[in-house]
């Protein structure tokens, strides 16, 4: 129990960073490097601001200004380095956006420094609670709380409102929809800055929870990579099954001692798996 | 050769530039030591400058056999760290487990790399294109995990350190000689595999797989190979990285690590085959130096890596050619530039101009002509998707000499027909016989060899090659000749490559890249690729599709003449009847993805049944 509920808390900020990452290939059909960056930049932009206003409220204006400086460096990148990449190769695509992973690194290196850092959660949800037997902290119930409103937004956004309309008619078809008046440029730097603050959101809720260092960058985008391919490039709701697949595996693998080790090998075999039997994964649909 | 090298300024130029680079790398430590004396403020060491030119010639003989894949085929893996790794343990662990000199250690790096790389790319071979990039990613994780978890066998997160060098190898100069012996071989190695028929083959891959498949090209046995090959050569690297460094640890095969190759590949272009090594002593350079002054090298590195991505796609290789253009444009000198830059379509033209008359016999010649063997037997062919019955029970036999169309609007089946001939897709019912050999549901390239030739709706040739290499290379791979990593393929059949070039009226285009020429040229490189490839079946696949009423005019008179004149059977399909009709001996009208009527253009014409179901509609509608 007490690990099952550790797996939905990795679930949900999981959830959070891979749906982006998904949303922005599916539309866009850029798998963007740079995703694990913005994550990361709300994460250091969330302790910063929140150990500076002390604990009472500065983990919520850590969120806004967080959200507000990645949506920011999100236009960016779409601007200068997405829109010339759209018609190239995936390689020049990868390349592009890995290359600001590589800047973006950099300068939170700079700013940052290099070693850990950490802010305690908000006064507001600091408690425990017991249960069966169990403390949880009230921290854990808040993401996963959090990830559950975040994924009902997206798919209200996606199926309820007429951007979501044309997103979803981009995911099927994007020459049809340019062809139909759509201002397909201005709609991909929607996608792309919805897709950045998913990345921040999940960076904030993941600050108080965890120590933060200038690798997480790499170290979320290669288990959002597992998620979105376990559960389909550019399905959300394939997120959803997949990062409960790998939040729970982790959890799991993680706290036996005989697996400790490998929990990350599980999930990358299930991966490798997935890519064999079903390439366009659990929910995705095959690309022709 | 040299002569030949010596007249073209570009390959001169280039060739230099490579001789003079080696012979730098040659007296490196001769010149670090000179640097150290000249220098008297002891701000340089030799050891130092010459221990950075060791790691550049370890990361060039890795980003070398990265190029492979990237440059010549096309494939971006994330695993190839791992091999690199896989490499620097295997020295490790032979010395620390059964005190195995590290230098003999390196002699079983190309063998674990060969194991590695040809399991885990029967796994990664499993997808293709982006998917093959993420599941070599996924492989390359697990290996990480494996390195760095398995305390018991590699040493867990330690690593292994401490591996001590012989005594003839303990100075710097005679260990960066040793070194670059090595990677001299490896790189000698691989400069005649990139140019050999087994490189063709892989350049083709990476122009065009559809098309390489249907030269007869097993893609991804070539795809295989490579990779396998790749994981050898970056084995190597690693077992000389972990001689020279004395340890290995598991942050090798990380995935991130797979930058470096990326990184450098890409800075010294990854369309030439030295530029990697150039682009990481570079690399090495800028990382020494800039990390003294600049406490962000990686921001620096983002930003050439995106300028080269954005900016100058062909990494610092390309820039003697760069140069060179802008010279000439401040020069004027309008001698350099080559005289053709596109064609527009006069191959056809010209050559038919001259053999009007001898078309023209042919025409006449047409209905006189008796029809021969049975070629191609198609019995109660069907194929359904889902509950979608595109083709049901089709049977058509072609006969040698023939030159056959099927017509029917659209959504009658004909292009499925066509992809069950040839591969692309497996029926669910029915037979096709082709020169007495049952093909039914073969593979793509298999059908190819047997000597069915296709040329696509859309054209598909190999655009960056030059037409005269898509023909060379189309011959090579059916003769199954690109299983041979020696010899030079530019070299082999030329003459036989001309002579076909000559046949279509591109003889003097053979030195344009192929995608450069005009629509109704490309067509014609098609179809000579299907002539070199010795084929006696050809499916033309609506070979007029996008042409003006000229030009399908000439292109449909070459298609006769070269048919006639080389013994070709012909199966098309086309919407354009008075190509139909002005060409085909035979025509077999399909309807909602069965056989109408099948007869002499005449019979067909004056069938009634064809008349109202599908003639009168289109006369009507035209």
């Amino acid at each position: 129990m007490l690990f099952a509920v550790g797996g939905l808390t990795n679930a949900a900020y999981l959830f959070i960073v891979a749906a982006g990452l998904s949303l922005v290939f599916g539309a866009l059909r850029v798998i963007n490097m740079a995703h694990g960056s913005l994550y990361m930049i709300a994460a250091f932009v969330t302790v910063a601001v929140a150990n500076q206003l002390g604990s009472a409220y500065g983990f919520w204006v850590g969120m806004v200004a967080a959200i507000l400086i990645t949506g920011a460096v999100g236009v960016l990148i779409e601007v200068v380095v997405l829109r010339r990449v759209y018609r190239a190769e995936h390689l020049v695509q990868l390349l592009g956006t890995y290359a600001v992973t590589l800047i973006v690194a950099g300068v939170v290196r700079r700013v940052f420094g290099a070693s850990y850092r950490s802010t305690p959660a908000p006064d507001l949800l600091r408690a425990s609670v017991s249960l069966g037997g169990y403390r949880y902290s009230v921290y854990s119930f808040f993401m996963i709380f959090a990830a559950v409103v975040i994924a009902a937004g997206v798919y209200a956004l996606l199926y309820r409102t007429a951007l979501g309309r044309n997103i979803r008619a981009a995911v099927s078809d994007p020459e049809l929809l340019s062809a139909s008046g759509v201002n397909v440029a201005r709609l991909f730097t929607t996608v792309f800055v919805i897709g950045a603050a998913l990345a921040a959101l999940g960076g904030v809720i993941v600050a108080p929870s965890q120590a933060i260092n200038s690798s997480i960058d790499t170290d979320v985008l290669v288990l959002a990579f597992a998620i979105s391919v376990i559960g389909g490039l550019g399905s959300i709701v394939g997120s959803l099954v997949g990062s409960l697949i790998v939040g729970e595996v982790i959890s799991f693998g993680l706290n036996n001692k005989y697996t400790n080790g490998f929990a990350l090998a599980f999930v990358f075999l299930i991966m490798a798996g997935v890519l064999i039997v079903r390439p366009w994964g659990l929910f995705g649909k095959p690309e022709n | 050769m040299i002569r030949e090298v010596w007249q073209n300024r570009d390959a001169r130029f280039r060739w230099a530039v490579a001789l003079v680079f080696l012979l730098i790398v040659a007296v490196i430590p001769q010149l670090a030591v000179l640097h150290e004396s000249l220098v008297t403020d002891g701000s340089v060491s030799a050891k130092f400058e010459i221990y950075l030119a060791t790691s550049a010639l370890v990361l060039a003989l890795w980003a070398i056999s990265y190029n492979l894949m990237l440059g010549y085929t096309g494939m971006v893996s994330f695993a190839h760290a791992a091999y690199f790794g896989i490499g620097a343990y295997t020295v490790g662990l032979l010395y620390q487990r059964y005190h195995i000199p590290i230098v003999e250690g390196l002699l079983f790096t190309p063998v674990t790399g060969a194991v590695m790389g040809f399991l885990t790319g029967l796994i990664a071979m499993r997808a293709v294109r982006l998917y093959f990039s993420l599941l070599t990613l996924a492989i390359s994780q697990v290996l990480f995990s494996i390195a760095f978890s398995w305390y018991d066998v590699t040493g867990g997160d330690n690593g292994i350190h401490g591996l001590p060098l012989p005594d003839q190898l303990s100075d710097y100069a005679p260990l960066y000689y040793f070194v670059a012996a090595i990677v001299g071989v490896c790189l000698v190695l691989m400069f005649v595999l990139t140019r050999s028929p087994f490189g063709a083959a892989l350049a083709s891959i990476r122009e065009n797989r559809e098309r390489a498949r249907s030269v007869g090209l097993n893609v991804t046995a070539y795809e295989l190979a490579v990779f396998t090959i790749a994981s050898v050569f970056a084995s190597v690297a690693g077992g000389l990285f972990a001689v020279y460094q004395q340890y290995a640890q598991p942050e090798m095969l990380y995935w991130t690590e797979n930058a470096q190759p990326v990184v450098v590949a890409l800075l010294g272009g990854t369309g030439s085959f030295l530029g990697p090594a150039l682009g990481a002593f570079v690399y090495t350079q800028l990382n020494s130096s800039l990390h003294r002054y600049l406490d962000s090298f990686d921001i620096l590195l983002g930003v050439i890596v995106l300028g080269v991505v954005l900016i100058v796609p062909g990494g610092f290789s390309s820039l003697p050619t760069l140069f060179v253009a802008i010279r000439n444009r401040f020069r004027g000198d309008a001698a350099v530039e080559p005289q053709v830059t596109e064609s527009t379509g006069e191959a056809i033209e010209s050559s038919d101009l001259q053999r009007i008359a001898a078309v023209k016999a042919v025409q006449a010649d047409t209905t006189s002509l008796k029809k021969g063997e049975p070629l191609l037997v198609i019995r109660d062919l069907s194929k359904s998707f889902g509950g979608l019955r595109a083709v049901q029970d089709v049977s058509i036999t072609v006969h040698a000499g023939d030159r056959h169309a099927i017509i029917g609007p659209n959504g009658a089946g004909k292009s499925t027909l066509f992809n069950l001939v040839t591969g692309r897709l497996k029926p669910t019912g029915g037979s096709v016989v082709f020169g007495g050999r049952d093909i039914t549901g073969r593979a793509a390239h298999r059908i190819a060899k047997e000597g069915i030739g296709r040329a696509f709706q859309i054209t598909m040739i190999f655009p960056k090659l030059t037409v005269l290499q898509n023909l060379q290379y189309a011959m090579l791979a059916h003769r199954g000749l690109t299983v041979r990593p020696w010899g030079i393929a530019d070299r082999m059949f030329r003459d036989e490559a001309m002579e076909l070039l000559r046949a279509v009226g591109l003889g003097k285009f053979h030195q344009l890249a192929a995608g450069q020429l005009s629509h109704g040229d490309q067509r014609a490189i098609e179809l000579a690729i299907s002539l070199a490839l010795g084929s006696r079946l050809v499916l033309l696949d609506e070979p007029t599709a996008g042409m003006s009423a000229f030009e399908t005019q000439k292109a449909m008179e070459l298609v006769r003449r070269v048919a006639t004149e080389k013994g070709l059977t012909l199966l098309f399909c086309e919407h354009d009847m008075s190509v139909v009709f002005g060409t085909a001996r035979t025509v077999t009208v399909m309807h909602q993805g069965r056989v109408l009527v099948e007869g002499t253009p005449d019979e067909v014409r004056s069938n009634p049944e064809v008349q109202s179901v599908y003639l009168g509609e289109l006369e009507e509608s035209a």
